[in-house]
C-alpha cells in the first residue's frame, strides 16, 4: 500500500517552469513562474484582485495553455492533452457554481463528471455515494439544484468535483460569501481529501481559512510568485505580504503584536506559544 | 479579461465631431441612394465620392478598410457569387458550370447587389467607427427617445460580449469535469445542455440583478436627465441633415415615378 | 427619532410560504454605522432590500408593518424617489454594472446622469468618488475588463457618488483581497463619521468589530441579538447558533479555559486582545 503510494506520490507532480501568459488584450497576466507541486500538497495560492491566481491554476488542467514555458502534471504535458483528457487528473471547482450546474437533481448532476470520465456504473456510484456524504447532501439528492440555496449550490458545486476521484483538486475561491457553518463544511471537505492523499490547491482571500487549512502558501504579486513556503513562514511576512495587499492571519499578527518568540497562524500555535512564554 | 463590443475608434476628426444624428442620417442616406436610386452605377459611385473620402476624413482608413477585408467584401462576394449563378434572367451565356449559366445579365445585377450591401454594411461601418454609442443615445434621449428604450440597445452592444464571455467560462467549467467538446458531432449534440442550462439561468438572476441595481442608481428618476460628454450639434450638423433628408425623398421619389 | 426606524416590519416574498423577515424593529440613528450578521438565508439581503425600497416596491410579497427613513414612510413613497436617499449596493458586482457604459467614469457617471446633475459638478463627484475609493487609476478601463474585487469598489463608488443619506451594502467586499477589503471598510467608517447613515452586511468579524459602531445578528427572519461588536460578537449564544466570530474571539474563549485569559471580557478586536494576552 506504502509502495504504491509512493509511486502515485512520483507520478502526480506537478512542474511548472518559467511559465508566462498573456490574454488576447495583451495584459501580461503571468511573468514567469517556477514551481513544483508534490503529491498529496495541501497549497493555498493568496494574492491581490488581478495578481494572476485564477490565469495561474487554469493552466494546471489545460484551461490555458502557456505562451512559453511548460506546466506538466505528472508525466502529461499539459499542451499535448485535452481540458476533458486532464479532467481525469485535475479536478477544478469553479467560484461560482451558477456556472456550472444544469441538471434537473443533485444525484445526476454529481455523477456528471464521473460518467465523462469513463468509469464503470459500480465504480461511478460509489464515487458519487461519497461524495454527496462528504459534502452532506445525501438527503437532497433529488433536489433541483437551483432549488437549493446558493450555500448549497457550492456544495453541489464541491460534490460534482470531488466524485471525479482526481488525485488533484483546485478550489477557486471555495468560502466567498458562504457562512461559518458552511465554510467549517468545506474545510472537513479539504481535510478528508488531506487524509486520502491527494493534492489540493485552493485559491483564497481569507488568511485566516488558509492558516487553519494550508501547509503551503504560494503569495503571487503581479504575475510573479512573490512568497513560497511553508505557511507558518510566508504568512508571517506582514511587509511582503502587504505588497499584494495581503495581511498575515488575525493570530499571527496578535502573535506579533505580543512579541511571541515564535511565528504562530493558528489558535493550537498560539495557545502553546503563550504557554510557553 | 473581455473588453468591449464597440467598434467606436476615439480619434479626433471632422466625422468624429459630427453630431450622432448626422452621421446616422449620412449613413442612412447612402443605404437609401444605394437602394433606391434608379440608375445602375450609383451604388458603384457612392463607394468611389462617399465611403472612401468619408474613412479618410474620419481618421479611420485603416480600421475601415480592415474590417472591410475581413468582414465585408467576403459578405458582398458570396452574394456576388449567390445571384450571379442563380439568378435566372438573360439570355446571354458568358460561362456554363455544370447546370449553371452565368448571363451577362445576371452577373451585372448580381455586381450590383454585391455593391448595394458593400456599401449599407461600410455605412453602418464608418457610423460605428466614428460614433461613440453612448453619445448616440444620450443624443437621441435628448431628442425624445425614451430613456428605457436607449437603455435596451446599448445595454445590449454590451452584453452580447458579456454573454459569449459567460458562455466561455461555462463552456470551461464543463471541459473542466471531462465534458469533451472537442470530438464528433454526436457527442456536441449531448453536450448542448450542460452549456445552455447555466447560461439561461444565469440570465434569469442577471437581468434581476441588473434592473435593481440601475434603479438604485435613479434610473426612472422623473428628473430631466443630464449627460457627461457634452455633444455637438452645430448650425452645420443642421443644414448637412436636411441636405440628406432631401436627398433621401428625392432618390426615393425618383424611383417610385420611375417604375 | 430615529433616522431609520423599523416597526414590526414582516415580509413574504410572492409564491413562498414562509416570511422571509418577521418582527423586525430596528432604529438607527443618522451616522451610525450598523454591521448585519448572520448564516446564510437569515434574511439579510432582504433586509437590504427593504432599506432600500425593493422590497416591497420591486418585489411585490406581503408586507405588513413600518419602513420609515428620514421621517419618510417607504410605503408613501415611490421607488425612483426613495433611492435618491437610499444606496444599495449588492453582492454580485457583475451584475451592477449599468452595461450602458464603456469606461470607470462613464460607469460612475449614470447615475448622476439619471438625475440630471449638471455635467461640471458631475465630472468633480466622480473624481471626488473615484479618489475616496481608490480607483483612480481605473477611469479609462471598461468595467468588464476589471476584476472581481475591483468591480465591487466600482459598484461602491457608482453608489457614494450618488450621497445617499442612507447607504446600503450586501457583502461588498465579497471578492476583494484582505487589505482592499479593510480598505473600504475604512472609507465605510469615515463615510458615517461624515454623516452618513450605513447599513452593511458582512461576514468578516474583525473589521465588522473594528469599524462598525453596531451588530445586528439575523437569524431565520428575526432579530436574533443586537448590541455593540463587543458585547454581540462575543456573546455565547451567538457562538452556539453557528454565527462565525473573530480570530481574536475564538482563541481567548480557548485560553479562558485554560485559565490564560484573565479578564471577564472577551475580545472582539486586534488591540483587545493584545490588552488582555499582555
Amino acid at each position: 500500500m506504502l509502495h504504491v503510494s509512493l509511486f502515485k506520490r512520483n507520478i502526480m507532480n506537478i512542474n511548472i517552469k518559467d511559465l508566462r501568459f498573456a490574454y488576447p488584450t495583451g495584459l501580461e497576466a503571468l511573468k514567469g513562474i517556477n514551481l513544483a507541486i508534490d503529491s498529496g500538497e495541501q497549497v493555498a495560492i493568496v494574492g491581490q484582485n488581478g495578481a494572476g491566481k485564477t490565469t495561474l491554476v487554469r493552466h494546471f488542467n489545460g484551461l490555458l495553455k502557456p505562451a512559453s514555458g511548460s506546466v506538466s502534471i505528472g508525466d502529461w504535458d499539459t499542451t499535448k492533452y485535452s481540458v476533458a483528457k486532464l479532467a481525469s487528473r485535475v479536478g477544478y471547482v469553479f467560484q461560482n457554481p451558477d456556472e456550472q450546474l444544469f441538471s434537473r437533481d443533485v444525484l445526476t448532476e454529481v455523477s456528471f463528471g464521473p460518467r465523462n470520465l469513463g468509469y464503470e456504473k459500480t465504480k461511478v456510484d460509489e464515487l458519487v455515494k461519497r461524495a454527496l456524504a462528504l459534502t452532506e447532501l445525501s438527503e437532497k439528492t433529488g433536489t433541483n439544484p437551483y432549488d437549493l440555496s446558493p450555500t448549497w449550490r457550492k456544495m453541489v458545486a464541491l460534490a460534482s468535483i470531488i466524485a471525479m476521484d482526481t488525485p488533484i483538486v483546485i478550489f477557486d475561491e471555495p468560502t466567498t460569501g458562504q457562512d461559518a457553518m458552511n465554510v467549517a463544511r468545506i474545510a472537513n471537505v479539504i481535510a478528508v481529501l488531506k487524509r486520502e492523499g491527494k493534492t489540493v490547491i485552493t485559491i483564497t482571500h481569507d488568511i485566516d481559512f488558509c492558516a487553519e487549512n494550508f501547509e503551503r502558501v504560494i503569495a503571487l504579486a503581479d504575475g510573479r510568485v512573490l512568497l513560497d513556503g511553508p505557511a507558518r513562514e510566508v504568512l508571517g511576512e506582514e511587509e511582503t505580504l502587504a505588497q499584494t495587499y495581503v495581511e498575515p492571519p488575525q493570530l499571527t499578527r496578535l502573535g506579533k503584536k505580543l512579541g511571541l518568540k515564535e511565528i504562530v497562524t493558528t489558535q493550537e500555535e498560539f495557545i502553546k506559544a503563550v504557554v510557553q512564554d | 479579461m473581455h473588453e468591449r463590443l464597440s467598434f467606436h475608434i476615439k480619434r479626433d476628426s471632422v466625422l468624429h465631431r459630427l453630431n450622432p444624428l448626422t452621421k446616422l442620417v449620412l449613413t442612412l442616406a447612402l443605404i437609401f441612394l444605394a437602394f433606391t436610386f434608379p440608375w445602375y452605377w450609383m451604388p458603384h459611385l457612392l463607394i468611389l465620392i462617399a465611403v472612401i473620402p468619408l474613412s479618410l476624413l474620419g481618421k479611420v482608413f485603416r480600421e475601415f478598410w480592415l474590417t472591410a477585408l475581413k468582414l465585408i467584401l467576403p459578405a458582398a462576394g458570396f452574394l456576388f457569387l449567390m445571384q450571379a449563378f442563380f439568378q435566372p434572367i438573360g439570355t446571354d451565356v458568358i460561362f456554363k458550370f455544370y447546370f449553371l449559366d452565368i448571363t451577362s445579365e445576371s452577373l451585372m445585377f448580381a455586381f450590383k447587389n454585391a455593391m448595394r450591401v458593400f456599401v449599407m454594411v461600410s455605412a453602418f461601418t464608418l457610423f460605428l467607427l466614428t460614433t461613440h454609442p453612448s453619445e448616440l443615445m444620450s443624443d437621441l434621449t435628448r431628442r425624445g427617445l425614451p430613456g428605457q428604450f436607449a437603455y435596451v440597445i446599448i445595454s445590449t452592444l454590451q452584453i452580447i460580449p458579456q454573454m459569449q464571455a459567460k458562455a466561455q467560462t461555462i463552456i470551461s467549467a464543463q471541459r473542466s469535469r471531462g465534458l469533451d467538446t472537442e470530438s464528433t458531432f454526436f457527442k456536441r449534440a449531448g453536450s448542448v445542455l450542460p452549456l445552455v442550462g447555466p447560461l439561461v439561468f444565469g440570465s434569469l438572476v442577471e437581468v434581476e440583478e441588473r434592473a435593481i441595481a440601475i434603479e438604485a442608481r435613479g434610473f426612472t428618476s422623473k428628473h430631466a436627465k443630464t449627460s457627461l460628454h457634452e455633444i455637438p450639434d452645430s448650425d452645420f450638423d443642421k443644414i448637412l441633415r436636411w441636405i440628406l433628408f432631401a436627398l433621401i425623398v428625392f432618390s426615393i421619389g425618383l424611383n417610385l415615378w420611375l417604375s | 427619532m430615529a433616522f431609520v426606524n423599523l416597526q414590526n416590519l414582516a415580509y413574504k416574498y410572492p409564491l413562498t410560504k414562509t416570511n422571509a423577515l418577521e418582527n423586525i424593529n430596528l432604529q438607527v440613528r443618522e451616522g451610525e454605522f450598523v454591521a448585519v450578521i448572520g448564516p446564510n438565508g437569515a434574511g439579510k439581503s432582504t433586509l437590504c432590500y427593504a432599506l432600500a425600497g425593493f422590497v416591497p416596491h420591486f418585489f411585490k410579497g406581503e408586507i405588513s408593518g413600518e419602513i420609515e427613513v428620514d421621517g419618510r414612510k417607504s410605503g408613501e413613497s415611490t421607488l425612483d424617489e426613495w433611492v435618491l436617499n437610499v444606496g444599495l449596493a449588492f453582492q454580485n458586482p457583475f451584475n451592477q454594472i449599468s452595461g450602458a457604459k464603456y469606461t470607470v467614469f462613464e460607469e460612475i457617471a449614470f447615475g448622476l446622469e439619471n438625475i440630471g446633475v449638471p455635467r461640471d459638478e458631475m465630472k468633480t463627484r466622480v473624481e471626488e468618488a473615484m479618489s475616496l475609493t481608490g480607483i483612480s487609476d481605473l477611469a479609462d478601463r471598461s468595467p468588464y475588463s476589471l476584476s472581481g474585487g475591483q468591480q465591487q469598489r466600482v459598484a461602491l463608488t457608482s453608489i457614494l457618488v450618488m450621497r445617499p443619506r442612507l447607504l446600503v451594502l450586501d457583502e461588498p467586499t465579497s471578492q476583494m483581497d484582505p487589505i482592499g477589503t479593510r480598505e473600504v471598510f475604512g472609507v465605510v467608517r469615515r463615510m458615517a463619521e461624515e454623516g452618513m447613515t450605513v447599513v452593511m452586511v458582512e461576514h468578516k468579524m474583525e473589521w465588522i468589530a473594528h469599524f462598525a459602531d453596531r451588530v445586528i445578528a439575523l437569524k431565520e427572519g428575526q432579530i436574533f441579538l443586537e448590541g455593540t461588536p463587543g458585547d454581540v460578537l462575543t456573546s455565547d449564544v451567538l457562538i452556539e447558533n453557528g454565527f462565525g466570530i473573530s480570530r481574536y474571539t475564538s482563541v481567548a474563549r480557548e485560553a479562558k479555559k485554560q485559565g490564560l485569559w484573565k479578564k471577564e471580557k472577551l475580545p472582539v478586536t486586534l488591540d483587545e486582545a493584545v490588552e488582555g494576552f499582555k
